[in-house]
C-alpha cells in the first residue's frame, strides 16, 4: 500500500505540524548537564530525587558531558575562576541549547557582592529562565523548568536565527 | 469608644526624573575604611588601659571636688546658698547577660612551661575566655612548635588552624599569625602567636605539622605573607594571575574590578550589541565586550 | 616498540560526582595514579572579607552557605563562638533545642554523604532512599526556621523562638521510622559484594598521617583515634547526653562508611534524649540590640558532620563588626589528605576517596 501524495496545501500544513512536533519532543526530553556549583545544587538534587521527581518531566537523565545535553542549569555562585570554565562548557553544548540560572547567585551574584564573584551568570552566557531564591525550593525549580518548556513549545525554528538574518540579509 | 483607625496611604516619593544610574561609589561596600586601633588582645595592654582609665576617673573626681570647693567659696563670698556637693558617678551597670571575658594572668602549667623552656623568646603569656595564648618572637616559632609537639608534658599533636590578621595601624608589626594547637590525648588547646612586620618571611610550620601546607598557602593568598621552606608557595583560592591580597584592610570588598568579566557573546554577538545600543539610549553604562 | 608515557588528565571542575567544583590534576600510568594535586578556589566567594564589613549578628547568614549540606552545624559553631567572645551564657532549654537541631542536621548531612557516595560508586537506589529521609528532616527545618537548606537557625544568646507546636510529634514520628530506614541502607550496602570490593582497602589513611595532616571527623575516627569534640570539649547540651563515639581501625573507605552509619544511630539516640529531657525555661539570653566588642579573640571549635569546624573571631574595641572572621573548615584540611589517599591507587578509587572524605566545596573555598 503506497502513501497518498499530499496536495500543495497539505504540504504547508504538515511542515507547521513538524515544527510543533519538534518543539514538543525537545521540550519533553530536555537533558540537563550536571552543573551544580553550590547550595542550589543540593536543591537541584532534591528536585531530582524521590519527593519532587524531576524525571517525570523527561529531564531525569543528567548527562555528565555537555556534548550530550541541551540544558545547563547554573545552580550556584559563579566566581571569577570558574567563569571561563562555564563559557567553555556552554560552547561545547550543541544547538539547540538553553540555560536556566537557578538561584540568586546565578541571577545577579546573590548575597555575595565580593571581589571574586561574578554578579550573575548572564554576564557570561545568555540565559533563558531566571529562578530567584536562596536556594529556590525544588517546586520553584520545577516551575521555572515548566516555563522553559513553555518557551520551547512556543519557539519557532526561525526565531533563533532571525536576528542574524536581519543583520546580514 | 475610640475613633476607628483610618489607614493612611504611605508617602511615596516622586520617582527621580531622567535615567537612573546606580551610584556605585556611594555604596558602603566600595569604601575602604582603614582601622585606627590595634585590636591585639594582650594582658599587658589591658592592664595599662585599666590603670589609665582608673587614673582618669580619679583625676575627674578630684576635679569635680575642686570645682565644688571653688564654687562653694564663691557662693559664700557672695552670700548665696552653697551649691550641691558632688556625687561620685557610679559606672552604669547594663542589665544584660553580656560578660566580656577580659585577659587574665597566666596560671596554666603549659604556659609556664613554655615560658621556662623558651626563656626570653616568649614575649607574653596570658589567658582569656578560657583559652591559653602565648606570644613568641617571630624567629623562634619553629622552635616553639617543635617543643609543643615533642615535649612529654605538652604533646600538642595536631595543628587545628593557622590564620593571620592585618593590623595596619600598628607600629613595629603589620600582621599577627596565630597557630591553634590541639592536644588530643590531653584534651587541651593552645594558641601561639607571632607578630610579623611587612616583608618578613616566617618559617613554615610544615616541617612540624604537615597540615600547615594549605593553611599557609591561604595566608599567602589572602594576606601576602610568604613562608620559608614551604613545598608549594602559590595562591590557592584566587587564580594565579590575581592581583592584590584580599584580606588586607586596604583592599575593598568588591575588589579592584577584576571580577567584571564581560566575555558574553551569543550566536553572532547580535543580541549583545542590540542590548548595548538600547542601554545607551536609556543612559545606563555597560562595559563594552572585548574584541577577542 | 611500545612507548610508555604518563598521561596527565584533569578531573575537572565539572564532573558528575556532585561534590561541587573541585578540580584534581592527575598523572596516570595506565590506570594507576602516580601524582594527584587538588586545585580549589572555584567557589571562593570572599565570605571572610564580607563578614568584616557586617555586624556580628549578620555573620550567621554566611555560615549557612559554607557547609550547605548541614547549615545548622555551622550556625551552632558561629553562635557559640560569638557567645564565647562576649561572655554570654545561653539558657538551658535553648542548649537542648540547639543540640536537637544539630543532630537532625548531622543526620541530614550523613544522608547526603551516603546518597552521593553510593551514587558515585554506582549504587543509585540509595540516592533516592536517602533523599526520601532527608526530605522529612528538611520539613522539620522548615517548621522551625522557615527555610529548608540555609537555615540561619540560631541567634547570639539562644534562639529566636521556641519550638513550634507539632514539632515534637513530627520528630518522634521520624525517629520511630528511622532505624528501619538505616537497616534498609545497610541491607543494600553493608554485605554487598560489589560495595565491599570497591571500598575495602581503598583510600587508606593511617592514624599518624591523619593527625599530622590535621584531619578530623569520621576520617580520623575510622583510623582508630576516638577524638570527637562533643566528648573532648563538650559544648551545647552534649555534656548531659549519653552517647558513644564509634571508631574503627581499618582506616579505609569501608571503615568510614561503618563509622558514619553508626554515627547516624548515635544521633538518633541523642535526639531521643533531647526530646525526652527538654527542660522548661526561656530560650534567649538578654543581650543589647547592638553588640559592641572589646579587644578579644576566640577560637571555638565544634563537631560538624564533616569534622572540626572552628571559628576564629577577633573583636575591635567599640566596633559592631568583627575585625577578623576566620573559619577553619573541615573540608579544607581534610582535602589535603587526598594525595596521600589516592596516589598509588587506581583511578576508579579516587572517586571513592573524594566521596569518603565527604567534602563540601562551599566551606573549602569559603
Amino acid at each position: 500500500m503506497g502513501v497518498m501524495q499530499p496536495s500543495a496545501f497539505e504540504q504547508i500544513l504538515i511542515t507547521t505540524k513538524v515544527e510543533k512536533v519538534m518543539n514538543w519532543s525537545r521540550a519533553t526530553s530536555v537533558w540537563p548537564v550536571t552543573f551544580g556549583l553550590a547550595c542550589c545544587a543540593i536543591e537541584m538534587m532534591a528536585a531530582g530525587a524521590s519527593r519532587f521527581d524531576f524525571d517525570r518531566f523527561g529531564a531525569g537523565i543528567f548527562r555528565a558531558t555537555p556534548r550530550q545535553a541541551d540544558l545547563m542549569i547554573i545552580a550556584g555562585t559563579v566566581t571569577y575562576k570558574m567563569a571561563p570554565v562555564i563559557k567553555t562548557l556552554y560552547d561545547q553544548m550543541p544547538e539547540p541549547k538553553w540555560v536556566i540560572a537557578m538561584g540568586s547567585c546565578a541571577t545577579a551574584g546573590g548575597p555575595f557582592d565580593s571581589y571574586h564573584t561574578v554578579q550573575g551568570v548572564d554576564k557570561i552566557i545568555p540565559v533563558d529562565v531566571f529562578i530567584p531564591g536562596c536556594p529556590p525550593r525544588p517546586e520553584s525549580l520545577i516551575y521555572g523548568f515548566m516555563k522553559l518548556q513553555d518557551k520551547i513549545m512556543t519557539s519557532s525554528l526561525a526565531d533563533r536565527y532571525k536576528d542574524i538574518f536581519e543583520e546580514v540579509g | 469608644m475610640t475613633d476607628p483607625i483610618i489607614p493612611q496611604a504611605p508617602e511615596v516619593p516622586e520617582a527621580p526624573a531622567g535615567p537612573y544610574v546606580y551610584d556605585y561609589a556611594a555604596s558602603p561596600q566600595r569604601q575602604v575604611v582603614m582601622p585606627k586601633t590595634v585590636p591585639l588582645p594582650s594582658y599587658r595592654t589591658y592592664q595599662a588601659e585599666v590603670k589609665a582609665a582608673a587614673e582618669a576617673d580619679e583625676a575627674k573626681w578630684k576635679k569635680m571636688q575642686a570645682d565644688y570647693e571653688t564654687a562653694k567659696a564663691k557662693a559664700e563670698a557672695e552670700g548665696k546658698d552653697a551649691p550641691k556637693p558632688p556625687v561620685r558617678p557610679v559606672p552604669r551597670k547594663d542589665d544584660n547577660d553580656v560578660k566580656i571575658p577580659w585577659p587574665q594572668e597566666a596560671k596554666d602549667a603549659d604556659l609556664l612551661l613554655l615560658q621556662a623552656a623558651l626563656g626570653d623568646k616568649v614575649e607574653e603569656i596570658f589567658e582569656q575566655a578560657g583559652e591559653l595564648t602565648c606570644q613568641v618572637a617571630k624567629d623562634a616559632i619553629l622552635e616553639a612548635l617543635h617543643l609543643c609537639r615533642d615535649h612529654a608534658d605538652l604533646k600538642y599533636e595536631m595543628l587545628a588552624d593557622q590564620s593571620a590578621t592585618h593590623y595596619p595601624a600598628a607600629a613595629g608589626f603589620a600582621f599577627s599569625v596565630v597557630y591553634h594547637l590541639t592536644s588530643i590525648s590531653r584534651r587541651k588547646r593552645l594558641r601561639l602567636r607571632i607578630l610579623v612586620p611587612e616583608g618578613f618571611v616566617p618559617e613554615s610550620a610544615c616541617a612540624v605539622y604537615p597540615s600547615a601546607n594549605w593553611m599557609e598557602r591561604e595566608i599567602f593568598d589572602m594576606l601576602g605573607i610568604g613562608f620559608a621552606n614551604h613545598p608549594d608557595m602559590t595562591r590557592i583560592l584566587c587564580p594565579d594571575d590575581w592581583e592584590g591580597h584580599a584580606l588586607r584592610k586596604d583592599y575593598p570588598v568588591v575588589g579592584w574590578g577584576q571580577r567584571d568579566v564581560a566575555f558574553r557573546e551569543d550566536r553572532g554577538g547580535m543580541i549583545e550589541r542590540i542590548a548595548l545600543q538600547k542601554a545607551g539610549q536609556l543612559g545606563i553604562n555597560l562595559k563594552q565586550p572585548k574584541a577577542e | 616498540m611500545f612507548k610508555n608515557e604518563e598521561m596527565e588528565i584533569n578531573l575537572g571542575p565539572q564532573h558528575p560526582s556532585t561534590h561541587g567544583v573541585l578540580r584534581v590534576k592527575l598523572r596516570l600510568d595506565g590506570e594507576t595514579i602516580t601524582h594527584c594535586k587538588p586545585v580549589i578556589g572555584y567557589l571562593h566567594r570572599g565570605v571572610e572579607k564580607i563578614c568584616e564589613n557586617q555586624s556580628f549578628f549578620q555573620g550567621q547568614v554566611w555560615t549557612d552557605r559554607m557547609d550547605y549540606c548541614s547549615a545548622v552545624a555551622n550556625n551552632l559553631g558561629w553562635a557559640e563562638a560569638n557567645e564565647k567572645l562576649f561572655g554570654i551564657t545561653v539558657p538551658r532549654r535553648a542548649q537542648y533545642i540547639r543540640t536537637l537541631l544539630n543532630e537532625f542536621n548531622r543526620l541530614a548531612s550523613h544522608l547526603i554523604w551516603l546518597a552521593t557516595h553510593a551514587l558515585d560508586i554506582g549504587a543509585m537506589t540509595v540516592f533516592l532512599y536517602a533523599f526520601r529521609e532527608r526530605e522529612d528532616i528538611l520539613d522539620m527545618n522548615e517548621a522551625f526556621c522557615g527555610s529548608r537548606l540555609t537555615t540561619t537557625a540560631f541567634r547570639i544568646g539562644g534562639l529566636r523562638e521556641d519550638l513550634p507546636p507539632g514539632f515534637e510529634k513530627m520528630a518522634r514520628k521520624f525517629l520511630a521510622k528511622f532505624p528501619t530506614c538505616l537497616e534498609e541502607y545497610e541491607n543494600l550496602l553493608s554485605e554487598n559484594r560489589i560495595w565491599k570490593k570497591r571500598t575495602v582497602g581503598v583510600a587508606l589513611l593511617s592514624a599518624d598521617d591523619a593527625i599530622a595532616l590535621g584531619v578530623t571527623g569520621p576520617v580520623l575516627r575510622a583510623a582508630g583515634v576516638p577524638y570527637d569534640i562533643r566528648k573532648a570539649f563538650p559544648y551545647a547540651a552534649y555534656s548531659e547526653m549519653d552517647f558513644e563515639v564509634p571508631t574503627q581501625t581499618a582506616a579505609d573507605t569501608y571503615a568510614r562508611y561503618l563509622v558514619r552509619m553508626a554515627e547516624m544511630r548515635q544521633s538518633a539516640r541523642i535526639i531521643q534524649q533531647c526530646l525526652d529531657g527538654l527542660p522548661e525555661g526561656p530560650v534567649m539570653a538578654k543581650i543589647p540590640k547592638i553588640l559592641k566588642a572589646e579587644v578579644n579573640e576566640v577560637y571555638h571549635a565544634t563537631e560538624a558532620p564533616k569534622g572540626e569546624i572552628g571559628y576564629y573571631l577577633v573583636g575591635e574595641k567599640g566596633s559592631a563588626n568583627p575585625y577578623r572572621f576566620h573559619v577553619r573548615a573541615p573540608g579544607f584540611i581534610n582535602l589535603q589528605s587526598l594525595p596521600k589517599m589516592a596516589e598509588g591507587g587506581l583511578i576508579a578509587d579516587i572517586v571513592a576517596a573524594i566521596g569518603t572524605l565527604d567534602i563540601v566545596l562551599g566551606e573549602i573555598d569559603r
